[in-house]
C-alpha cells in the first residue's frame, strides 16, 4: 500500500509539473514569413541613442530611420530629409523633411520632433550612451519652419552626414521618448515596426503597413535572437532556428562553406585589432622598445591562426574601408633580428617583461603574442579577463595602470565608414587619454594631435585624405599600438535567404531580406 | 513540533535579509561598472559620468541598499538597467520556465537516482552495482555545458528528433532537463546506495528475511523508508546546486528562465537584476532547505529534539 501511494504521488506531481509548464506556450503565428537572424549579444536598449553596438544597431535598423540613409553602395541617400545644403563654411547645414511621416505610435514626423530628438542629446543631463560623438560638434538645432530644420555646427566636420545615419541620429518618437518608454519600447518611422521585445528571449519585428515608402519589400516578420555560444549558433543554423547568423565565428567558416544549403558571406570589415601599449610605463615609453615589439609580431600567423585567413594584416591604424586610409603603407616586417637590436640599442639586450590584459573570447591573440615575442626575449605576462573587469582595468587612468603594471591593452575599434577622425580621435588624441576616452596607452604626439584635429575641419576631400596618409604615417612611425590586423565580416545564411548586406563593421541589413 | 517549526520559520527572514546584504554589497564589491558598460567603449568619462548618476550608482551603498530594501518589502525590486523593465515583471515572467524545468529534472533525477542506487546497494559489488556506480561517477564529473552541446549536436541537429533551442513544445523539455538531471541523480544514487546499504544491514531487516518476508517488501517498505532521510537531506540541500546548473543549461539552450537572465545580466553588471535573481534563487534555497527539515522531522521524531 505504502509503495503505491509513494508511487502515485510522485506521478501525479511529475503530471502537475508538465501542465504548468505545458500552458506557458504561446502558438506561433504559423501563417508569415519569418525571417530569424541570431547574433552573439542582446540588443542593449531598443533606443537606437542609448547604445553603440554594432550587433544593437542591426536589431534596430528596420524600425529607425536617419535624416539620411546609407544604401548598399555604402552611399550616403535621402531617408528623411529629402534634401540639404550647408553655407560654404560648412556650419549651418538646412535639411528639407520628407512629409507625411508618421511614426509608429501615430506622431507626426516634422521638424518640432527633429528638434527633440537632437535636443535629448545635447541636454547633458540625460546622460545618454550615444551622447558624447555629437555633443563634440553640434551647437544647436532648430526648426526654421514645420517642414525645415537648421543645425548650427561648432565648427565644420566632414563625417556630419555620415553620422546622421547612425544610433543617436536615429529618430525617436519624441512622445515615446518623453514618456521614458523608448528603451523597452521601439517605435520609429522605419519599415518594420516592434511587435514584442522579451528581454531575455526575442525581439520580433512586424511590417509598418504605413510606411512612407510603400509595403517594406522583406520577410513578414523579423525575428531577432542571440546566443553567447559560437557552436549553438553554427547549430541553429543546420537546425533551421536561424536563418542568418551573425557574425559567423571563423572558425565554422570552412564547415559551412562546405554545405550546399548555407553560404558564408564575406566582405571588409572594419574591426582593427591592436595592442596599446603604455607610453607612461617604463620601457614601453621608449619608442625603440615600441617598434621592436612591432617588428617582433607575425601578422600574417596571427591573421591564419586566429581568423582563418579571414582578415587583412595591419599596415595602418585605419582600416581598408575607411575613407582616408592608405594601402601603400609599408607594414612593419615580421624581423625578429631587427626587434633584437631595437631592444638592444633601447638598452634591453636580454628582453624585459611586460603585462597585457585581455577578454577571454580574444585570449588567443594574447597567448601567440606571448610565443612571438618571446622570441626577441620580451617575456610577456597575459592576464584573462572577464568584460566588465576588464573594462575597467583598460580605461583605468594612468596611476590606476602604473598601479597595476599594466603594461598593454589587447583591443580593438571599429569607426565603420563613418570616417577617419572616428578612429583616430578616440584612439590617438592626446586629449583622449583614457579614462576620458580610448587612447588607452595615453600616446602624447602633439604633432598627430595637429594633423588630427587639422583633418577633422578640412572639408576638401582630397586635401583632408592627403592629412589623414600623414597621420597614418605617423602612427606607424611612433607605435603607441602594434596594430595586428583588420577583419572581415563574416555572417553565414541559409542559402534561400536573398537580399541581406553588411554595413563595414558587421552590421547586417535584413529590412529587404526574403526568404524563398 | 510546533515549536520547532515556529523556531525555524522566524529565521527565515533574518537570512534573507543578511543574505540581501550580502549580495548587495558583493556584487558592487566586483570589478566592472555598469555605468561604463552601459555608455559603451566610445563614451566620455563626462558621459559615464552622467550615466552613473541617471542609474543612482553616485550615491552611498547604504543609501542605495535602504531604498533597494524598502522597494523590496513592499514588492518592487526597481528596474532593469539594460531593458528598463521592473526586474519584478522580468523575473514574473520566467520565474515557470525554470521551476518547470527544475522540478522536471528533479523528479526526474529521483524517479531514477533512487531505484538505481537500490540496485547497487542490493546487488552490492556484483556487476549491476559496478554499473551504476560507473555511471554515477560520469554523471557527477561530467562538465554539464559539454554534454548539453553534444546532446544538442546528437538529438536535434544529427537526428533531428528533438528541438535545439528555446522552449517552443514540450519536447524542448527533454534535453534540458535530462542535462540538467544528470549531477543531481548521480548524487541521489550515490547517496541512495550507502544510504541502503547501511540500513541493510540491520538486525530488523536480518529480522524480516528470517520471517520470510518477500525480498520486495523488505527493500521498499522496511529498507527504504528508512534509508530516506539522508537522501532527502541531500535532496532538499542539493536546490541549490540545481540552479547553478540551470545558469548554465538555460544558457546553452536559449531557455527563457532566470538562469539566462542572469548571465545576460551579470555581463552588462544589472545589478538591480543580478540582485532580484538571486534573492528570488536564495529564497527558493532556504525554502527548500526548511521543507526538507520538515520532512526529515516527519520521518524521524527523534531529530525534533535537538
Amino acid at each position: 500500500m505504502d509503495i503505491i501511494r509513494k508511487k502515485f504521488i510522485s506521478a501525479r506531481h511529475f503530471a502537475l509539473g508538465c501542465a504548468v509548464t505545458g500552458a506557458l506556450f504561446v502558438p506561433l503565428s504559423a501563417f508569415a514569413s519569418t525571417l530569424t537572424v541570431m547574433q552573439t549579444e542582446a540588443p542593449r536598449s531598443m533606443d537606437p541613442g542609448d547604445q553603440t553596438a554594432t550587433f544593437t544597431a542591426a536589431v534596430l535598423d528596420p524600425m529607425y530611420e536617419g535624416l539620411l540613409a546609407r544604401a548598399k553602395d555604402l552611399t550616403l541617400q535621402p531617408a528623411l530629409a529629402t534634401e540639404w545644403s550647408s553655407d560654404d563654411a560648412g556650419i549651418v547645414w538646412t535639411f528639407k523633411l520628407r512629409q507625411g511621416v508618421k511614426f509608429h505610435d501615430g506622431t507626426p514626423f516634422d521638424a518640432d520632433a527633429v528638434v527633440k530628438n537632437f535636443t535629448r542629446h545635447l541636454d547633458t543631463k540625460r546622460g545618454l550612451a550615444a551622447s558624447g560623438r555629437l555633443r563634440t560638434f553640434i551647437d544647436s538645432v532648430s526648426a526654421v519652419d514645420p517642414s525645415t530644420v537648421q543645425f548650427k555646427l561648432k565648427k565644420p566636420y566632414p563625417a556630419f552626414l555620415a553620422l546622421l545615419t547612425t544610433g543617436p541620429c536615429l529618430m525617436v518618437s519624441p512622445v515615446a521618448d518623453a514618456a521614458g518608454t523608448i528603451g523597452s519600447k521601439a517605435v520609429g518611422t522605419g519599415p518594420y515596426r516592434l511587435q514584442e521585445y522579451k528581454s531575455g528571449e526575442y525581439v520580433l519585428e512586424t511590417k509598418n503597413t504605413d510606411w512612407w515608402g510603400g509595403a517594406a519589400k522583406g520577410a513578414d516578420e523579423i525575428k531577432w535572437t542571440w546566443t553567447a555560444e559560437p557552436s549553438v549558433m553554427n547549430m541553429a543554423l543546420q537546425t533551421g532556428d536561424a536563418d542568418i547568423v551573425n557574425p559567423l565565428p571563423a572558425a565554422f567558416a570552412k564547415q559551412l562553406e562546405a554545405n550546399p544549403d548555407m553560404k558564408v558571406n564575406k566582405s571588409d570589415g572594419s574591426a582593427v585589432f591592436w595592442v596599446s601599449l603604455n607610453t607612461k610605463l617604463k620601457p614601453l615609453d621608449d619608442l625603440r622598445v615600441r617598434q621592436a615589439l612591432n617588428y617582433a609580431t607575425d601578422r600574417a600567423g596571427l591573421v591564419k591562426a586566429i581568423m582563418q585567413g579571414n582578415a587583412t594584416p595591419a599596415n595602418s591604424p585605419l582600416a581598408p574601408v575607411t575613407p582616408g586610409y592608405d594601402k601603400t603603407l609599408a607594414p612593419y616586417t615580421y624581423d625578429i633580428d631587427k626587434a633584437k637590436k631595437l631592444l638592444a640599442d633601447a638598452g634591453y639586450p636580454d628582453g624585459f617583461s611586460m603585462t597585457t590584459i585581455v577578454q577571454e573570447p580574444e585570449a588567443r591573440i594574447g597567448e601567440l603574442l606571448q610565443a612571438m615575442w618571446a622570441k626577441a626575449g620580451v617575456k610577456l605576462d597575459v592576464q584573462r579577463m572577464e568584460s566588465g573587469v576588464w573594462s575597467k582595468a583598460a580605461f583605468a587612468d594612468p596611476a590606476g595602470k602604473a598601479t597595476a603594471n599594466t603594461g598593454s591593452v589587447i583591443a580593438s575599434w571599429s569607426s565603420g565608414v563613418n570616417g577617419a577622425d572616428l578612429q583616430f580621435r578616440p584612439l590617438y588624441h592626446s586629449a583622449s587619454a583614457s579614462p576620458a576616452s580610448a587612447n588607452l596607452g595615453f600616446f602624447n604626439d602633439p604633432k598627430l594631435d595637429e594633423l588630427i584635429d587639422k583633418a577633422a575641419s578640412t572639408l576638401d576631400e582630397k586635401a583632408r585624405d592627403a592629412i589623414y596618409v600623414d597621420a597614418q604615417k605617423e602612427v606607424n612611425e611612433q607605435a603607441p599600438h602594434v596594430l595586428l590586423y583588420t577583419t572581415q565580416d563574416l555572417y553565414a545564411a541559409r542559402n534561400s535567404v536573398k537580399g541581406t548586406w553588411v554595413v563595414p563593421g558587421g552590421l547586417v541589413v535584413v529590412k529587404e531580406a526574403t526568404k524563398g | 513540533m510546533k515549536a520547532y517549526i515556529l523556531k525555524k520559520l522566524l529565521a527565515l527572514p533574518l537570512i534573507l535579509i543578511g543574505v540581501s546584504m550580502l549580495i548587495f554589497v558583493a556584487i558592487r564589491a566586483l570589478p566592472g561598472d555598469p555605468a561604463r558598460m552601459m555608455a559603451g567603449p566610445e563614451a566620455t568619462q563626462e558621459a559615464v559620468d552622467n550615466m552613473r548618476t541617471r542609474l543612482g550608482l553616485d550615491r552611498s551603498i547604504a543609501e542605495q541598499y535602504g531604498q533597494f530594501a524598502y522597494g523590496a518589502v513592499r514588492g518592487d525590486l526597481g528596474t532593469s538597467i539594460k531593458s528598463k523593465l521592473p526586474v519584478v515583471d522580468e523575473i514574473a515572467e520566467r520565474m515557470p520556465f525554470t521551476l518547470g524545468l527544475a522540478i522536471t529534472a528533479y523528479l526526474l533525477a529521483i524517479a531514477i537516482g533512487v531505484p538505481a542506487g537500490m540496485i547497487g546497494a542490493i546487488y552490492r559489488h556484483g556487476w549491476p552495482d559496478q554499473a551504476v556506480m560507473l555511471l554515477a561517477i560520469a554523471g557527477a564529473s561530467i562538465a554539464n555545458f559539454w554534454l548539453a552541446l553534444m546532446a544538442m549536436n546528437t538529438f536535434s541537429v544529427s537526428l533531428g528528433w528533438l528541438p535545439l533551442l528555446g522552449a517552443t513544445s514540450w519536447k524542448s523539455f527533454i534535453l534540458p532537463a535530462i542535462t540538467l538531471a544528470v549531477l543531481p541523480m548521480a548524487v541521489i544514487a550515490r547517496m541512495t546506495r550507502s544510504s541502503m546499504i547501511e540500513v541493510l544491514a540491520r538486525d530488523y531487516i536480518r529480522t524480516a528475511r528470517a520471517k520470510g518476508v518477500a525480498p520486495g517488501s523488505i527493500y521498499w517498505s522496511h529498507a527504504l523508508r528508512n534509508a530516506l532521510i539522508p537522501i532527502v537531506t541531500i535532496v532538499g540541500l542539493n536546490f541549490g546546486s540545481l540552479i547553478g546548473g540551470a545558469v548554465v543549461t538555460e544558457s546553452v539552450f536559449n531557455w527563457p528562465g532566470i538562469g539566462r537572465l542572469l548571465v545576460d545580466s551579470v555581463r552588462y553588471r544589472d545589478y538591480p537584476i543580478i540582485q532580484g535573481v538571486t534573492l528570488v534563487a536564495v529564497t527558493g534555497v532556504v525554502v527548500m532547505n526548511f521543507l526538507a527539515e520538515m520532512a526529515i522531522a516527519a520521518l524521524n521524531p527523534k531529530i525534533r529534539f535537538d
